[in-house]
């Protein structure tokens, strides 16, 4: 019932050429002046902005990568630094190590030459007056001897007797006991 | 929602008043609220329908319906007829026993450039589209972030056909160029479905001249991009679908009616989807005076309501199916060009859309 009257009246189906017509013309109205007003400057914008974007996270990458490398860098730098001061410390350690050693090693030697020299110095003079003492109590034992024999003797003679008794006599310590019997 | 909802009872107030008062001109008493049945069912069948089919049918007046009344403005719009030839469109008398004149049609040598309702509708539309993109696009390039709800809107539609549809179907290196065709088409056919969901509007879609003249567009454009991609020659091959030449006569019929198919398609998608939807939301309303009981209502009014909704979705959903199909369309007519360089340098680059297997 409805169908009948829905195919008769079917005005809906009609093409109207004029309409297509019209159509075409303000879709391309339309079309121009949006892609004029619209879209060029919509697309533009989302374009820039991609571009904006996507630099923006090369370069946050790029800054990164960087920062790291800077990083590591200075990560590095401050290991050299901290091993390079301990180096330091070291050698100056051992330096002064080595310098105090000298210098007591030095001392040391200097304080034995000195001792040695001063031991050389008493041997020396315990030496020379060790024969002072002798050659004094020669001396002595001649005159005492003259004295006691009272009688002249050569000279030259009896010196000889008197050193080759003197020889004969014990070291150092008889020295004192040579003065003492005598 | 409630706007939406606000909207839908516009519409079903003015449907309701407009049915009565379209009643009332064929000598009928008003149904329903007045409770007085004069005619039989089928003529109050027959009634609706007529009144539907009127509302829903282009008309060379515009008529303005007064809520709360029974009146409606029409609006008589211009005619234009161009003659091709001395007293070509000189009125003759409705062969069908009409209403009064029709003016002869274009094979008989008049073509009838008047503006009717749904020109008036698309215009509209158009005048819509271009303001709320001007007012709601963000065109300043100093401010690269989005503001505004209108303007976040726009602009992932706007990408939403860039990215899923252009560069989808037809690659990343000719995309672009159809970027502006495919949003126009987009928006447009967008703007005049959901035209006509608003009360005293009309669906200039939903009339199969307009998206006619749509499908032509993208034709248009299609085979243009055909020629642009493979030049004049290949596009030529191509008719001959590639095949030793004494199966030519088979394959070039084939090939030249497959490129009228595809906006022959694109035509009845779009008008009758969004023909069927308004005819199903004035039916389920005018079962109210077809069965003559209020009570109806309340059962046909929240169908028309859920209907009304789905329209909302369908006006999204066609203009998405349209847009993607001449895409898809246009990727394989720039495919075309494509595989002819593929015999002869083998892949230069792969870095184009799904048309390519298509096509």
């Amino acid at each position: 019932m409805f169908l009948p009257s829905v195919l008769a009246a079917s005005s809906f189906v009609e093409v109207r050429p004029g309409l297509i017509f019209w159509t075409i013309v303000t879709f391309v109205i339309v079309l121009l002046v949006l892609r004029a007003k619209a879209w060029g400057p919509i697309l533009s914008l989302v374009e820039e902005r991609e571009k904006q974007i996507s630099n923006a996270i090369e370069s946050a990458k790029r800054e990164r990568a960087e920062a790291e490398k800077l990083l590591a860098d200075q990560k590095t730098a401050i290991a050299e630094a901290r091993r390079e001061a301990a180096e330091t410390t070291r050698r100056v350690q051992a330096d002064m190590e080595k310098f105090r050693d000298e210098l007591m090693a030095k001392s040391r030697k200097e304080a034995e030459e000195l001792k040695l020299s001063a031991r050389r110095e008493i041997e020396d003079q315990k030496a020379k007056a060790i024969a002072e003492v002798r050659s004094m109590a020669v001396d002595l034992a001649m005159e005492v001897a003259g004295k006691l024999m009272n009688e002249r003797m050569d000279d030259a003679k009896h010196r000889a007797l008197a050193e080759q008794f003197v020889q004969g006599l014990p070291g150092a310590t008889s020295a004192t006991a040579t003065r003492r019997s005598a | 929602m409630r706007k939406a909802m606000v909207l839908f009872a516009c519409l079903f107030a003015g449907t309701v008043w407009a049915s009565e008062q379209h009643g009332e001109e064929h000598g009928a008493t008003p149904q329903g609220v007045h409770g007085v049945a004069n005619e039989d069912q089928d003529a109050e069948g027959d009634d609706v329908a007529g009144y539907i089919l009127h509302h829903v049918s282009d008309s060379n007046e515009y008529e303005f319906e007064v809520p709360l009344s029974r009146n409606h403005i029409p609006i008589h719009l211009p005619r234009i007829l161009i003659p091709f030839h001395e007293g070509a469109c000189t009125p003759v008398a409705d062969t069908h026993g009409g209403h009064g004149e029709v003016y002869p049609s274009l094979g008989q040598g008049c073509l009838d450039l008047s503006i009717t309702k749904h020109t008036v509708m698309m215009w509209l539309a158009a005048l819509l589209l271009i303001g709320a993109l001007m007012i709601w696009s963000n065109r300043d390039k100093t401010k690269l972030v989005p503001r505004g709800a209108g303007a976040n809107l726009f602009e992932m539609l706007v990408l939403f056909v860039r990215d899923e549809l252009a560069i989808k179907n037809i690659g990343k290196e000719e995309g672009p160029r159809y970027v502006p065709y495919l949003l126009t088409a987009f928006f447009f056919i967008l703007f005049m479905n959901l035209l006509g969901l608003f009360p005293w509007m009309a669906t200039a879609t939903g009339n199969i001249a307009i998206t006619c003249g749509l499908a032509l567009c993208t034709f248009f454009v299609t085979q243009a991009a055909g020629i642009r991609a493979a030049g004049i020659g290949g596009y030529l091959k191509h008719l001959t679908g590639g095949v030793a030449p004494w199966l030519w006569p088979i394959m070039i019929p084939v090939e030249f009616l497959g490129l009228f198919t595809k906006p022959f398609a694109l035509t009845i998608r779009l008008f009758a989807n969004m023909l069927a939807g308004h005819i199903v939301i004035f039916f389920l309303l005018g079962l109210i005076f077809m069965l003559r009981n209020p009570a109806v209502a309340l059962v046909s009014v929240p169908f028309a309501f859920g209907i009304y909704l789905l329209e909302l979705f369908v006006a999204f959903v066609q203009a998405y199916v349209f847009t993607m199909l001449s895409a898809l369309f246009i990727g394989m007519s720039v495919a075309m060009g494509h595989h002819d360089d593929h015999h002869h340098e083998g892949g230069e680059s792969h870095d184009h859309g799904k048309a390519h297997h298509l096509g």
